[in-house]
């Protein structure tokens, strides 16, 4: 009984310690919520870089601990008010969606940047705080878990003063309850809005610090989960409010320390992405706010610029379509056949987002779940059941559909950001799903030995037959999308993408057409996924991740959204591209990470134009 | 009713010149052309989407125009910001108050005179505009959302004249209020007139504004059809009809 005491508080301590870290992080979205409107996913990136800087100025350099936060503060404020100037800035004016987008473009950069430098392998991070332990009763609170809720405090308190009873702070309120009338004041809201950036980012940076030290370890990938969790926390407080982050935050840190000690460290992420989800479902304004609907969210549809789509002839398609047959035939160089594979596969993803997205307005960043469900039901049915290849891919991609429309159904409610969020949310949840159901999905070890893609029992290993095989799912993929939004079907979709409330009124089920919309996306994402599943021979629950998902939505983004060859198009280009310079190859997905923000600031409409 | 005193002489406070605004591709406002002298309270009137409160947005530089000039005391306002159009003496009650939901009555105020840095002179007009409205005094530690409309109303006034304006801008100050507290709205309006500061009211209500404003301007569709003495636009039956909409009244 004793024991279990003292593990229960043990437990209880470390809760409050790491929820006071995710507080620090979701104050640091809520602030930029508040005066911009924005989730700021570059915000975990912050976060990143401010525990490398602590690792690399306590570590390497050896600076001692109150000078390593100075430092981690001053750099991480300059990246803040950075990343308001080209993230926020320029996008003044176009729809709320593209600066959300310009921040995961330079989340992408920073977490590359930081694995160019540093590699991606963890580092350690010793904390200069003397392992000492305070003794209480029967069991101990150690000194660093006292400094890192004497911090959290510290900043809370601080913030609090700030925010009461400085000019600034005024300022920084009344922007956010009300942007328009602050700037009647005289506000300068784009001062405002640096202040705002540069605040959150030295409290991201000083959480991740914290955590460095309190982990003993620093890792590129570390900003993935941050937002995430910070988003968390902020929902369960309420969206944009500041005591509620920190509230949120000590929540969550409890039920996942609960939640470990009960189940698995495995789980520990899981519980993030449940709060999210549940409480966009359940609870939009947070626990401790009535229940009413989320704030009014601008429409997707107005995301891309209306313009003219460039006409591409017929002929030049289909030239373009027997080109890419016969190559080959004449050119059957491994080599370029394995590159184009992956380009007709990642072009089937960009697909399926182009479609969810573009032409039916929900912005989808899970579309990797949907290739992992397709992934893992393929294998498992030609590993376990010795399915035929053919049907295998069929049967994984029509469960794709129904399984991926049944778990975004509850995000229908949602619109713009959120859906953003939830997809996000849904897609790690996969992950984390099939890391942790080991009987079937074997674990973290993954699915091995899959056999080769086969047709009528041939089995497809030369690069070639796999190419042709590849393409032609492509092929048939894109005929059928613009089938379909050639039909009356795909009219209704671009009635939702543009105003939800008028398809509404026109007697539009909305559920009904946007789980249309997630079921076809989610099939041709399932299909791709059951292909390189059976290519790759080996998948794991790291095999899709959010990158993944990200790099579909700049290829849609770069061909033009909702466009069908746009996609195709963008997908073949961001495939070849880091190709033709192989030296750079480390630096592949800071191009992708460039080009995002620069399409969405440049050229939002893409290379072909919109549909 | 106040006695008409428009002085042509003097140079208006306030001028708008051939002003053309545009949402995208949709044209607003086409040439338009108005002037607020020193004193006066003018109002211009129009129905929904004239583009009345586009014009108010112009002024206080939320909306840039394509074309035309504004200008206020000597200054050129469509190439500065709104946060300096403030500062050089225009004070706002916008569009459906705009209290800040979440701050007390006092930091309302207070915010109100955000660009000023004459600390003592703030407080003396806190404590003026405190005696001009005693019910916010009553309520001034309490949240600016929990206020009854009306309260919100003085409350906007307040807060624009903290930062002693020589011209207010009222987006539709009557709008959703009871018609019990209208008229302590336009007497407060008055009152505010009378110590000095000119006013320019945008007004859906035309013959509410019309009792306390010395001109109107009508709006319609994005064009000025109609000017002159607020007196004689009450009075023209056929102004009456064509353009405000006789039977509304209050």
């Amino acid at each position: 009984m004793e024991q279990s005491l003292s593990i229960f508080f043990d437990q209880t301590v470390n809760g409050l310690v790491i929820g006071n870290i995710y507080g620090l992080i979701a104050v640091g979205l809520a602030v930029i919520f508040g005066v911009a409107n924005l989730i700021n996913f570059a915000h975990g990136s912050v976060y990143m870089v401010g525990a490398y800087v602590g690792w690399y100025s306590i570590m390497q350099l050896g600076l001692p601990l109150p000078v390593a936060f100075v430092v981690v503060a001053v750099i991480c404020g300059i990246l803040g008010i950075l990343i308001e100037r080209v993230g926020l800035r320029p996008l003044h004016g176009s729809a709320r969606i593209a600066p959300l987008l310009a921040t995961i473009g330079i989340s992408f950069i920073l977490d590359q940047l930081v694995q160019i430098l540093f590699t991606p392998d963890p580092q350690r991070f010793e904390s200069p705080i003397p392992a000492i332990r305070i003794p209480i009763g029967t069991t101990s609170i150690g000194l660093l878990d006292v400094l890192i809720a004497a911090v959290a405090i510290t900043i809370a308190t601080l913030l609090y003063v700030f925010l009461r009873y400085s000019k600034l702070g005024w300022a920084l309120r009344a922007t956010s309850q009300d942007r328009e009338a602050a700037q009647q004041m005289g506000v300068d809201v784009n001062q405002v809005n640096r202040i705002a950036f540069a605040l959150a980012a030295i409290l991201g940076g000083i959480a991740g610090l914290l955590v460095g030290m309190y982990f003993q370890t620093v890792y590129p990938t570390m900003s993935a989960q941050a937002v995430l969790k910070g988003f968390a926390a902020n929902l369960l407080g309420g969206l944009g409010s500041i005591p509620g982050a920190l509230l949120g935050g000590l929540l969550l840190g409890l039920v996942e320390s609960y939640g470990v000690a009960l189940f698995s460290t495995s789980y520990r992420s899981l519980f993030a992405f449940i709060i999210v989800i549940l409480m966009l479902l359940l609870r939009p304004n947070g626990l401790f706010n009535p229940k009413r609907q989320l704030p009014p969210e601008p429409l997707t549809g107005t995301f891309i610029p209306n313009n003219k789509r460039i006409h591409i002839p017929v002929w030049a398609t289909v030239l373009g379509g027997v080109v890419a047959l016969s190559l080959p035939f004449f050119f059957p160089n491994p080599y370029v056949m394995q590159v184009l594979t992956n380009a007709w596969l990642i072009g089937m993803v960009a697909l399926s987002v182009t479609l969810v997205t573009g032409t039916a307005g929900q912005i989808s960043l899970g579309q990797a779940g949907f290739l992992a469900i397709g992934a893992y039901t393929a294998s498992l049915l030609t590993l376990r059941l010795q399915l035929p290849f053919e049907l295998a891919l069929l049967c994984a991609a029509l469960f794709t559909a129904a399984l991926g429309t049944l778990i975004v159904l509850p995000a229908f409610r949602l619109r713009s950001h959120y859906v953003a969020i939830a997809t996000i949310g849904i897609s790690e949840i996969i992950n984390q799903i099939i890391l942790n159901w080991r009987p079937v999905t074997n674990g973290a070890l993954g699915l091995t030995n899959i056999p080769p893609p086969s047709l009528l029992g041939h089995e497809i290993v030369r690069p070639q037959e796999v190419y042709l095989f590849a393409f032609a799912l492509l092929v048939g993929v894109a005929l059928l999308q613009w089938k379909l939004i050639n039909s009356p079907l795909g009219r209704v979709w671009r009635a939702v993408r543009e105003d939800e409330v008028a398809a509404q009124a026109y007697g539009i089920n909305l559920n009904y057409y946007k789980g249309l919309a997630f079921a076809v996306s989610a099939f041709i994402a399932g299909l791709s996924g059951a292909f390189m599943a059976h290519m790759y021979t080996y998948i794991n629950y790291q095999t899709f991740t959010i990158p993944l998902s990200i790099l579909a939505l700049t290829m849609a983004i770069l061909g033009g959204m909702g466009n069908i060859l746009g996609a195709i198009v963008g997908a073949l280009v961001l495939t070849i591209l880091p190709e033709l310079f192989r030296d750079l190859m480390d630096f592949r997905y800071l191009m992708y990470g460039v080009m995002l923000v620069a399409l969405i600031r440049f050229r939002p409409q893409g290379l072909l134009g919109t549909e | 009713m106040t006695q008409v005193s428009t002085n042509e002489a003097t140079s208006p406070l306030l001028q708008l010149r051939d002003v053309d605004t545009y949402y995208g591709a949709v044209q607003v406002h086409f040439g338009i052309r108005l002037a607020v002298n020193p004193g006066e309270i003018v109002c211009l009137l129009g129905g929904n989407a004239s583009g009345k409160s586009t014009t108010m947005k112009v002024i206080l530089g939320l909306v840039k125009p394509r074309r035309g000039q504004v200008t206020f005391d000597g200054h050129e306002l469509t190439t500065i910001a709104t946060s300096q159009i403030v500062r050089l003496g225009i004070g706002s009650v916008p569009e459906a108050r705009r209290i800040f939901p979440r701050m007390t009555v006092r930091e309302n105020l207070l915010m109100g005179a955000y660009h000023r840095t004459d600390q003592a002179e703030v407080l003396r007009d806190y404590e003026y505009i405190l005696g001009l409205f005693p019910r916010l005094r009553e309520r001034l530690h309490q949240r600016g959302g929990v206020l009854s409309g009306g309260e919100q109303q003085m409350l906007a006034f307040g807060r624009a004249l903290m930062g002693r304006p020589k011209l207010i801008c009222m987006d539709e100050p009557t709008m959703g209020l009871a018609p019990a507290v209208v008229d302590l709205v336009l007497e407060h309006i008055q009152q505010i007139n009378r110590t000095g500061t000119t006013v320019f009211m945008v007004e859906q209500n035309a013959n509410l504004a019309l009792q306390i404003a010395h001109r109107g301007y009508v709006l319609q569709n994005g064009r000025i059809v109609l000017e002159g003495k607020a007196s004689d636009m009450l009075a023209s039956h056929a102004i009456q009809e064509a353009y405000l909409g006789a039977g509304i009244t209050d």
